[in-house]
């Protein structure tokens, strides 16, 4: 009523006056969109703070290029370790980065959907076996390995490398542990990023190249090698450099499998520490000077994350040409003739398969064996047990991850679905403002776990006075899942066809009417997705959770309390050695929660699928 | 299966005689190629019913007919792109060059080597003008930079490219124009010294002045090439265009002269379409 008021007064002006609700409205998403610049902004200053008294006692230069690390004396160079995370994570985007891409483009242009096996026995078992692998979706069954090797926690990555890597490479050298094993298992981890990127980088290239070159006398793996895989380089550089990020941040996976020893690189099983590792073995303990050279040690880590994640934006988008001039100096060449060729481009094809079935392998044996190995070990005593100081049981582990879950979502989701409802419904498309948003957000998701656990240390245990506790763990949580959750709820906004929102402002409805009644609704199953993902991300989290909700193994229920999370109890577990049936336990236990949180994903986005 | 046991009946095996492999057509003949009794089938839709049609060498052949018609699906079975579709299958006989081009053991590189297309839409590939045209070459083992030098300049003066492009042959093809995008997209084709060029509505995303040059280009061009061209645009057809062949609902209606199908269609279908009446 009021706004046809309006527009007879001012009939010239186009749109009508927006009503102060909508105004406080905007103010909020667009508040809340800007929290990631605060977050990051938060982080660095706080690390940076924290990191003031070891530059001043010690040096900047003494610090990054020192090469001994004794803190009983005082001797805090960083030199080696830096050295050793740059090569590890080196190791690990060459063979990660490689089996990545290579089974990101099998994954696009060879995997078949379905096998056509041949069985023509009577044995009417292995008919009915053939059958049921002939009606198997394979491209699915890929797509998902992808997802559940990015969903399994990295402590289990961990678990996994100590038990199984580390055994298999002592064969090879050494006692197994040091650079080769770490960079394996990081390979590992930042696989799964590295094949969906490059994979969603190659869908992205127009079909007209690859029929074009195939309209030339191309094979099919030379015109995938030679012109698709080129079309799709800056997308597949950002996935490496992502992987790359991932991969120097990561610090559980590799705590158990460096060797920790402060020494260069010598070889490929000479005992590291990486910066990440250093940050995990002594933050427990340090105080004064030495726990603000690891906090420094942290900010070193951050500001090369940053710099990495930033780097993404200098990536050409598209080929620009090439510079200078090209001169032909063809006259009198003898002509040449065609021959067949495409060899070299079969065989890399042929690479690609093989990549794509080793990605199967290693999530099979990781799953095997962490099942072998754990399944017994779920005893009632772990499982049913009374919480002890002593022996570590499953109940206050799993209750106070339960609170952590709550807490964080509580806080994390309504942050989160506003800003993408800001960047979705809001935001003018190609807005400079927004950019920055965006480039802040990816800057949060790029963040190491343990970066973001020395600051929840600093801010929300110290500062704050929260203490270790299941409170000071979730705000550190939702800092963690604010990206994954704007993410994925933009996704879902913006799957929302424009018509829907047009018919209700055609009826009068205002911005945020629309968006609350017609929008929000229709992006229901996106939004239960963001949550899932959120829950794997805090269900899975363990450096982060350390030094901010503590590592007892008994909880007093209160979210002021000090606990272990699922993730953190497998680490404490583990760590010393005494309780690994306890370990396999939690292992078990989280790789189930892993597959199960994956399968309610598949079965939400099949559900939509269908519905369009 | 039945293409197998063709066979015998004298076309030249693509291994029967030691030759380039890539060479294996033979188009000393006045026809480029002989379309017999085809018939091609989406899944269970029948996309062209029992074409025989005769194309005849270094002339223009058009094609048109309403959308759906199939004019584009026979143009695509000239070069097996229609390999790519699924739940495709193509009956009958297809000789190009004397060779059928649906036999099993013929190899896809040679028939497309020798069987050139541009496409509706120009799709250079994202590199610089001159690795765009060298590409082909260089995908057939061709390394000698005099060599491709000297293949990308005469490409390049055959579609009348060289003046517009000599000085910007590092830079971006993306950054062409929508027609020069597309001239250059013959001249890639012309690279791999193709004996047919099919053209599959090469001027529908183009503008007037665009469709011009490459009409002229056309009629330069054939003078190397045996053209085959499905058009929407039958003025087209009537200026460029030797031979004529009009398509309805998966049938060829009408083939011959183009000056005859134009001024004297046989079938009234076919005089109702240039006349447009339908389509």
């Amino acid at each position: 009523m009021e706004a046809t008021s309006a527009q007879e007064k001012k009939p010239v002006r186009h749109g009508s006056k927006a009503k102060p609700g909508e105004v406080s409205a905007r103010v909020l998403f667009t508040a809340c969109a800007c929290l990631s610049i605060v977050a990051v902004f938060g982080i660095i200053g706080y690390i940076l703070y924290g990191s003031i008294p070891a530059f001043r006692e010690i040096g900047f230069f003494n610090f990054l290029f020192g090469s001994t690390w004794t803190p009983t004396y005082d001797h805090f160079g960083i030199l080696p370790m830096l050295v050793n995370s740059i090569v590890v994570t080196l190791g690990a985007a060459l063979i990660g980065g490689t089996v990545g891409v290579f089974t990101a483009i099998f994954l696009a242009f060879w995997c078949p959907d379905r096998l056509h096996l041949k069985y023509n026995g009577k044995n009417a078992f292995l008919q009915k076996t053939v059958a049921l692998i002939n009606k198997i979706n394979l491209r699915t069954i890929f797509d998902q390995i992808i997802k559940i090797l990015a969903g399994i926690p990295s402590i289990v990555y961990g678990l996994f490398g100590l038990e199984v890597v580390v055994n298999l490479l002592s064969n090879v050298g050494g006692d197994g542990k040091g650079i080769l094993a770490c960079s394996i298992l990081l390979a590992v981890m930042i696989l799964p990023t590295v094949t969906s990127l490059t994979k969603n980088a190659l869908d992205a290239v127009p079909k007209q190249y690859y029929e074009g070159a195939l309209a030339m006398g191309n094979t099919k793996a030379q015109a995938v090698f030679r012109v698709v895989v080129p079309a799709a380089r800056s997308g597949i550089i950002s996935a490496l450099i992502l992987g790359i990020g991932r991969a120097i941040g990561e610090a559980m996976a590799v705590v158990w499998v460096s060797g920790n020893r402060v020494l260069f690189p010598s070889g490929l099983f000479s005992y590291i520490r990486t910066m990440t590792t250093n940050i995990v073995m002594e933050m427990g303990y340090a105080s004064g000077l030495h726990r603000s050279a690891l906090i420094a040690t942290g900010l070193v880590l951050l500001v090369m994350v940053l710099i990495i994640t930033l780097s993404l934006n200098l990536v050409p988008k598209e080929f620009k040409g090439k510079r200078g001039e090209k001169v032909l100096r063809g006259e009198g060449a003898q002509p040449v003739a065609f021959r067949k060729k495409g060899h070299l481009s079969m065989a890399a094809a042929i690479f690609g398969m093989v990549c794509a079935a080793l990605v199967g392998i290693i999530l099979a044996t990781i799953v095997i064996y962490i099942l072998v190995q754990g399944v017994g070990c779920l005893t009632a005593d772990f499982l049913f047990g009374e919480q002890s100081v002593a022996t570590p049981t499953l109940g206050p582990a799993f209750l106070a991850t339960l609170e952590l879950i709550g807490i964080t979502l509580v806080i994390a989701l309504p942050l989160g679905i506003c800003a993408a409802i800001y960047l979705n419904e809001y935001s003018k498309k190609g807005s400079k403002f927004v950019k920055v948003i965006r480039t802040f957000i990816d800057a949060l998701a790029g963040v190491p776990s343990i970066v973001f656990g020395l600051f929840g240390n600093i801010l929300f245990v110290t500062a704050l006075g929260l203490r270790y506790s299941v409170l000071a763990g979730a705000f550190t949580m939702v800092l963690i899942v604010l990206p994954t959750i704007i993410r994925s709820a933009e996704e879902a906004l913006y799957a929302v066809p424009m018509p829907l929102r047009e018919a209700s402002y055609g009826l009068g409805a205002g911005k945020v009417r629309t968006i609350f009644k017609i929008v929000l609704p229709s992006a229901f199953p996106g939004i239960a997705t963001a949550s899932i993902l959120a829950i794997g991300r805090i269900i899975g989290e363990s450096a982060a959770l350390i030094f901010t909700m503590g590592t007892s193994f008994n909880f007093s229920g209160s979210p002021a309390g000090a606990a272990s999370s699922l993730a953190v109890l497998l680490y404490v577990c583990a760590g010393e050695g005494l309780f690994m049936d306890q370990a396999y336990a939690l292992a078990v236990i989280l790789l189930g929660l892993t597959l199960i949180l994956n399968l309610i994903v598949y079965f939400i986005e099949r559900h939509v699928r269908k519905k369009r | 299966m039945h293409l197998f046991s063709r066979k015998k009946e004298g076309a030249a095996a693509p291994k029967a005689e030691k030759k380039d492999p890539l060479e294996i057509f033979d188009f000393s003949g006045d026809n480029a190629i002989v379309i017999e009794d085809v018939d091609l089938y989406y899944g269970d839709f029948q996309a062209l019913k029992k074409i025989n049609m005769v194309v005849p060498k270094l002339q223009i052949t058009a094609m048109i007919g309403p959308s759906g018609c199939g004019k584009s699906t026979l143009i695509k079975t000239l070069n097996r792109m229609n390999d790519l579709v699924e739940g495709c299958r193509v009956e009958g006989r297809i000789e190009i060059g004397g060779v059928d081009i649906y036999d099993r053991r013929l190899d896809l590189s040679a028939l497309r080597k020798n069987v050139g297309m541009v496409f509706q839409k120009p799709n250079p590939f994202p590199m610089s003008v001159y690795d765009n045209i060298a590409y082909g070459p260089r995908t057939f083992g061709v390394r000698s930079r005099g060599a491709l030098d000297e293949i990308v300049e005469r490409s390049l003066r055959q579609a009348a490219m060289w003046d517009e492009l000599k000085d910007r042959l590092n830079k971006s093809a993306m950054g062409l124009s929508g027609g020069q995008q597309q001239r250059l997209c013959i001249a890639r084709a012309l690279a791999v010294g193709p004996q047919i060029l099919l053209m599959d509505e090469p001027t529908s995303a183009l503008d007037p002045i665009s469709t011009g040059k490459i009409e002229e280009l056309c009629g330069e061009l054939k003078k190397d090439v045996t053209i085959v061209m499905v058009t929407h645009n039958m003025q087209q057809a009537a200026r460029i265009s030797d031979k004529t062949g009009f398509f309805l609902l998966g049938e060829l209606i009408e083939f011959g002269n183009t000056d005859d199908v134009f001024s004297a269609p046989k079938h009234p279908e076919t005089e109702r379409y240039i006349t447009g009446r339908f389509g």
